[in-house]
């Protein structure tokens, strides 16, 4: 038995080897970090790698941190899809000037951020909201339940960063004078749970949300734009995105431009090869990625079936990011 | 045959079926959303007129109410003064704003579990079928995780007052339920003998016998229909009701270590307070019976 054991090891092993000699970027590793977009992105790089490159790829867990620090420290794994780094601009900031890892694409996916949005409902009808600015001057149209006479603006739960970002631009823009209220969803499916009733029976509805994400996808939430111009890290990192009372005198600002990259490690960066050209030419368009998220969510799927479902249904948004002799292979792989 | 895996019904439709369920709740609630808010909305103007009146009162008024209910309800000295120094530190430790709307909540939450509890426990304790019929609908009521219905609720109501006072509702209402019905059929058979053997007809049978029999059992079911809504505001904090529980809900999400006791800890002593007035005051209903029995 424990020598049929040691054979197969043995074939597998050496099948193993030989599909390495064959491939031509070697064996890689891709980090699948532990939501539904990165997820999603982990298992179209593995498929366009394997199919397209002949690269080995396999793919192991990750999470921003401890993902970060691995590829840092130990090379491994060596392409992180999707790094969302305005939490840990410092150490990347580093760890690239050191020139251990590598940003592979600056943007890989497009319109993304956090922000203030609007069901597209309330946009339609009122075309006179085109800013942050035009919403906050009618709270009368997005009346709280609880006190009809003020204007409800929703926020994040208690103990997201962002609730205190929120609290201090609500007061940078005198939303309290304008008789308008914070209101606390309570929790993250509070926060779903209010948007989709509201899009759902055709409420106004104006509050905080961030994309991609498979709520912004579903509803076709618009984003508002803040109507002024970002003022300045040294007000946002300063003051809005600190508790209320390290936070005197907020200025009014657009939220600072959320930052997602794809990482990846010096060794790969040398030996990928075209798989380089690959990452750096891939980039999502946001409403596609929100789609493939919602996608992911009504069928209950999994990073690798969004993975086939997208490089099935959508080829014109991802032939142009490589060859038309790999995007062959790719087609004749699915 | 597989005897590793157990059957299963095909992943498509499985899928299909989820999909269906929630699709079809959707619609549901797109369809009928508006008028169930409707008919929850005297509820949450009640809510809001209570909370505002509240906090609209000067603050030694309410200590002076609060000590009368203490009274009248435990007639000692202890609870009253126990009481007033829990609302007076309450107020100093800056949760006021926050108790009295979790005060609010807590004491409609309680007075509707009561309004529905107690009529249930009444119809169950007349029929063996309905108390079949609504046993396990209790059972579900009181183990199903909350976050479960949490979900349709706020698909149906938003999130705010309403909805949570609903979640609270539905995890508070099982015991005054059981406990009526129990205290009832506990009555002794022969009490009820005597009493239609002068006649007694089914309302005066159930007001001026079993009712004040059962008395003490009824009683415990409020006091665990209090504690239960009191345990439950964390809970509804995570669908946006306001209150101490929404500060325990920061203090957990932050690690903000004093916020999270001293908020706790309010709660602990509003249910404490709740729990000493109702259960005095039941026990001394309960003796009075006796003296009269005696009598």
């Amino acid at each position: 038995m424990r020598k049929l054991i040691l054979g197969a090891a043995a074939i597998g092993f050496a099948s193993l080897i030989s599909q390495g000699a064959v491939a031509a970027c070697g064996s890689i590793t891709i980090a699948d970090m532990n939501w539904a977009s990165a997820t999603f992105m982990a298992h179209v790089d593995k498929v366009i790698l394997e199919k397209g490159y002949g690269c080995d790829v396999s793919i192991v867990p990750g999470d921003t941190m401890p993902t970060f620090t691995s590829m840092n420290e130990k090379g491994e794994p060596d392409v992180a899809p999707e790094v969302w780094t305005n939490a840990m601009r410092g150490p990347l900031q580093i760890a690239f000037d050191e020139g251990r890892l590598h940003a592979a694409n600056p943007s890989p996916i497009t319109g993304l951020g956090e922000g203030w949005w609007i069901p597209p409902k309330t946009a339609e009808e009122h075309p006179e909201l085109k800013t942050v600015l035009d919403i906050i001057e009618h709270p009368e149209l997005f009346p709280y339940k609880e006190d009809p006479s003020k204007g409800a603006f929703v926020t994040c739960p208690a103990g997201w960063g962002c609730q205190l970002t929120n609290a201090n631009l609500f007061r940078a823009f005198n939303m309290e004078e304008k008789g308008w209220v914070l209101v606390d969803p309570g929790s993250s499916a509070g926060l779903n749970g209010s948007i989709a009733k509201a899009a759902d029976s055709g409420e106004n509805w104006f509050g905080y949300y961030w994309s991609p994400t498979a709520i912004i996808g579903k509803y076709k939430m618009v984003p508002v734009p803040f109507g002024v111009d970002f003022a300045g890290s040294e007000n946002w990192d300063g003051c809005i995105v600190k508790p209320e009372q390290e936070c005197a005198d907020p200025q009014p600002s657009s939220w600072t431009k959320s930052e997602v990259q794809t990482i990846v490690t010096d060794s790969f960066m040398k030996q990928g090869g075209a798989a380089n050209d690959y990452l750096a030419a891939r980039v999502y368009p946001g409403p596609i990625m929100n789609g493939m998220l919602v996608y992911m969510e009504d069928n209950q799927a999994d990073g690798a079936d969004a993975a086939v479902e997208f490089l099935t249904a959508h080829e014109n948004v991802w032939t142009p990011w490589v060859s038309a002799d790999v995007a062959a292979k790719v087609k004749a792989g699915l | 045959m597989d005897l590793q895996n157990p059957p299963m019904m095909d992943r498509q439709e499985l899928r299909d079926l989820k999909k269906s369920i929630d699709l079809g709740f959707r619609d549901f609630s797109r369809a009928y959303g508006e008028d169930i808010e409707a008919v929850f909305d005297p509820l949450l103007y009640f809510l809001v007129w209570l909370e505002k009146l509240l906090l609209a009162m000067p603050w030694p008024v309410v200590l002076v109410v609060l000590a009368a209910l203490a009274w009248f309800g435990a007639r000692n000295w202890f609870v009253v003064f126990g009481s007033v120094l829990a609302f007076l530190l309450i107020g100093y430790f800056g949760m006021w704003k926050d108790m009295i709307a979790t005060l609010a909540i807590v004491s409609v939450c309680t007075l509707l579990c009561l309004l529905v509890g107690i009529p249930l426990g009444f119809l169950m304790a007349r029929s063996d079928r309905v108390q079949s019929l609504i046993t396990p609908i209790l059972d579900v009521m009181q183990t199903i995780p909350s976050f479960v219905y949490l979900i349709p609720v706020v698909m149906l109501l938003g999130i705010g007052k309403v909805p949570g006072l609903l979640a609270v509702v539905i995890y508070a209402i099982p015991p005054i339920v059981r406990l009526t019905n129990l205290g009832i059929r506990l009555v002794d058979k022969e009490v009820l003998e005597a009493a239609e053997a002068f006649g007694a007809s089914y309302r005066q049978k159930l007001f001026g016998v079993q009712v004040p029999l059962a008395l003490p059992n009824i009683f415990a079911g409020v006091n665990q229909t209090i504690m239960m809504s009191l345990a439950m505001v964390v809970i509804a904090a995570m669908i946006g009701m306001q209150g101490l529980g929404q500060k325990v809900l920061q203090a957990v999400n932050n690690q903000y270590l004093s916020l999270g006791f001293m908020n706790g800890l309010a709660i602990v002593a509003l249910a404490i307070i709740f729990d000493r007035i109702s259960q005095a005051y039941g026990t001394r209903l309960q003796k009075h019976l006796e003296g009269d029995r005696n009598a």
